[in-house]
């Protein structure tokens, strides 16, 4: 067994009620590592890619890395993946909070679960006995009601659950960690309720075999040392990710009213960091082993949106639910975020459907016929809480919203599509690419459809993290450029999406130096990987999703930028300037070693050791 | 436009003639109450032998003081930054964004952060003020 992992996966066959470890072989545990690059290939090698991401024969993964269980800072991640049933193409979603860290002390690296039970059920993990529980009575409950049942029944289990959402096939379903942690994007909650699995609970108490445990304390030492001087992780712990807020307004990062405006300073002051803190803050909340605590813990006293205490929002959901639907009260965005929590609904895909559905009704597209009575104006938190519920149980107007947006769009024909700010079906997080080209660029190509969180751009191009010692870097870069962001992007992507393979929360890769993650990787599995062995890995990851996607159907063609995002804005930082999409995707199309078609060139398949994929395209 | 001598008293009370005479400062910082410092770490080879020490005050729209200073008054500021000479050369020639040095580590905050984050267009302000002087930088004299 390698250092660093517990040895072992689970199949899990929900159609038979099976359940059978497995291994996997260390060359390919040190080219892969763990996360969803490890997920993606069991995935390659195994399933049948052509499947309906809700069919039994379409495999939901629960994935961790090798830090995991460590207690190294930030390393309580673990991924979820399958084909997503939003997007059509490869889905995968990071979470932190407690799972990843029991799965491991259960005694698995990661679970594979096919099939579809008769009827609901658990999937329960003690000390490596995995057996399935009928879930009969939980089923209808929401994330937070099941999470506190569960745990009555096993106090020390940590559990992964779906809500009502996930139940009826919302097509942006979230899945639940300990209420406030949350596989948010696409739709991998809809994954699990097709197979009728409402949870997943774990407990264990194995330990980790490290390959050097003296020098990994050191290294941790000096990692809570760096966390302890670094003024982003001041800035994470005192204002949450929404210290965000007021920064991006100026800089051009935030996106207004559907993304059609530039700025709006009363807005963003209403919704931001501090101004949570001084408000419904009760205290900050940490995952497992992370000294940082950028989690917040809010109650919102009396009022409309009361709210009892319990996990706050984060950045991306005070911009869906607050800038974004031009809603400036924050106990709103509580309550939404209450809501959707409990409903299990990623905030950031639910929050873009309704502000595409407010502009459409502003344009008179929609009506209180279309909406079920409901009088979307811009900022009616009254009919956004509303709609919510009927979203998840898929009730009239809330059934076509539980579609996604886009699909929603093309229901309705028009130019509604033109409203849908995507790529690739995912609706882009709440970073303006008109502000930050890079960004732009990192939408385009991300594997998963528009995503912020599989590289690490939004910290080296908004600088707020340097890593020369990495790549090339500038001090500083403007963000209304697309000069030198395609090499920006492709490195930043490589050492991103190292962090979801090793496991290590974003935060944390952008606080700490990276030769002391490469340092305490290397303590724990004993790999002695370098840098560019590192970044070899986070290149090979991306080249692999993006084959799974080209055998999905992915090509040139769906690498662009949605229309609105390339209509300039009149004010803000990002007022006139749009990403120059051709210049980026040739520039980035060379770094990556794709075709004209988009697709891997067979050299970089062989240099990456990607013979399989190869064979399968070519 | 007149060259000062940077990190000289005349070259901060041109910076504070350029806050004191902005209608837009005052606009910005009318909620801002608290001094600020500002430490340069000594590099004799860039000519900076010693540390330099800066205070400065503001209130409600209003500069008070900004003046050289020693080391115990300037860390009686509510806000102390420090950092090295070429950083803060960088800073306040507009080639490197002040929070992004913070966030990057390359320059250190002492105070409360959610102030500085609350008003972050009031410390934009006073940087981008700066950064209209044209300055006689020591190791480019
Ligand atoms: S920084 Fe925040 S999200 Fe990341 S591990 Fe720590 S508490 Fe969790």
């Amino acid at each position: 067994m390698a250092n660093g992992y517990a040895g072992r996966f689970l199949r899990v066959d929900l159609t038979d009620g099976l359940c059978s470890p497995f291994t996997v072989e260390e060359d390919r545990l040190r080219k892969f590592i763990g996360g969803s690059s490890l997920g993606a290939k069991l995935f390659l090698d195994g399933y049948p890619l052509d499947a309906d991401p809700l069919a039994p024969e379409s495999p939901l993964m629960v994935m961790t890395g090798p830090m995991v269980g460590s207690g190294f800072p930030g390393t309580s991640r673990f991924a979820v993946c399958a084909k997503s049933p939003l997007t059509g193409i490869w889905g995968e979603s990071a979470c932190g909070g407690t799972f990843g860290p029991e799965l491991k002390k259960a005694g698995y690296d990661g679970i594979v679960i096919t099939g579809r039970a008769e009827k609901p059920v658990v999937l329960s993990i003690v000390e490596g006995e995995a057996k399935l529980i009928d879930a009969s009575g939980l089923w209808g409950r929401d994330i937070y009601e099941t999470t506190d049942l569960l745990k009555e029944a096993d106090k020390g289990a940590k559990a992964l659950v779906i809500g009502p959402a996930g139940e009826n096939l919302v097509r942006f379903a979230a899945i639940g960690n300990d209420k406030g942690h949350f596989v948010g994007r696409t739709g991998l909650g809809a994954v699990m309720g097709a197979k009728r699995l409402k949870a997943i609970s774990v407990r264990g108490e194995g330990k980790l075999a490290k390959a050097d445990e003296a020098r990994f304390r050191e290294l941790h030492r000096e990692a809570v040392q760096q966390i302890k001087d670094s003024a982003l992780a001041g800035s994470l712990h005192a204002m949450g990710s929404d210290a965000n807020m007021d920064i991006g307004m100026i800089n051009g990062d935030v996106p207004v009213k559907n993304w059609s405006v530039g700025e709006d300073f009363d807005l963003s002051s209403a919704l931001s960091g501090p101004t949570l803190s001084e408000t419904y803050l009760t205290r900050a909340h940490a995952c497992a082993h992370c000294p940082v605590a950028c989690k917040r813990v809010v109650r919102v006293p009396d009022g409309p949106f009361q709210t009892e205490e319990g996990p706050g929002p984060e950045y991306e959901t005070c911009a869906t639910f607050g800038t974004m639907i031009m809603n400036r009260d924050l106990a709103g965005v509580i309550k939404a975020n209450e809501i959707c929590n409990r409903l299990g609904m990623d905030t950031i895909s639910c929050g873009a459907a309704i502000a595409w559905a407010m502009e459409l009704f502003e344009k008179g597209t929609l009506t209180v016929k279309e909406t079920d009575g409901l009088d979307l104006a811009w900022g009616n938190m009254e009919s956004v809480l509303a709609l919510l519920p009927r979203i998840a149980r898929r009730e009239g107007f809330g059934d076509l919203l539980a579609q996604g947006s886009l699909a929603a769009a093309r229901k309705i024909g028009g130019n509604a599509v033109d409203a849908v700010v995507h790529v690739k079906g995912l609706d882009l997080p709440m970073h303006d690419p008109r502000g930050f080209h890079g960004m732009g660029l990192a939408y385009m190509m991300s594997n998963r459809g528009a995503c912020h969180l599989q590289h690490a751009v939004l910290a080296t191009e908004q600088g707020m993290a340097s890593w020369p010692q990495l790549f090339p870097m500038k001090d500083d870069y403007k963000g209304t450029t697309s000069e030198g962001k395609a090499e920006l992007v492709f490195h930043s992507e490589n050492y991103g999406i190292l962090g979801n393979s090793l496991s290590i929360c974003h935060y944390l890769t952008d606080c700490l130096k990276p030769e002391t993650i490469r340092d305490a990787f290397n303590a724990i599995t004993g790999f002695g990987l370098d840098f560019d062995g590192l970044m070899a890995c986070g290149a090979r990851d991306w080249t692999l999703k993006r084959g799974i996607n080209n055998l999905l159907g992915v090509t040139e063609k769906d690498d662009v930028l949605p229309k609105r995002i390339m209509t300039p804005l009149a004010e803000g930082a990002g007022a006139g300037s749009v990403p120059d999409v051709e210049k980026l995707k040739r520039e980035y199309y060379a770094l990556r070693g794709l075709d004209e078609r988009g697709f891997p060139r067979e050299e970089k398949l062989r240099e990456l050791g990607l013979d399989d994929l190869r064979e399968r395209l070519y | 436009m007149a060259k000062y001598n940077a990190m000289t008293q005349e070259w901060l009370d041109a910076w504070k003639e350029k806050i004191a005479t902005s209608k837009e400062y005052r606009e910005i910082a009318k909620n801002w109450e608290g001094s600020v410092s500002m430490i340069v770490n000594p590099d004799p080879e860039k000519g900076i032998p010693e540390p330099i020490y800066l205070f400065m005050d503001f209130w409600h729209g209003d500069v008070l003081e900004i003046a050289l200073c020693d080391k115990a008054k300037a860390e009686s500021a509510k806000f102390v930054m420090s950092g090295d000479y070429a950083r803060w050369k960088q800073v306040a020639k507009k080639e490197v964004d002040s929070t992004k040095a913070l966030m990057q580590g390359k320059l250190k905050l002492k105070g409360d952060l959610t102030y500085i984050v609350r008003n972050i267009k009031t410390v934009n302000k006073v940087i981008d003020l700066l950064c209209e002087i044209e300055a006689i930088w020591p190791d480019e004299a």
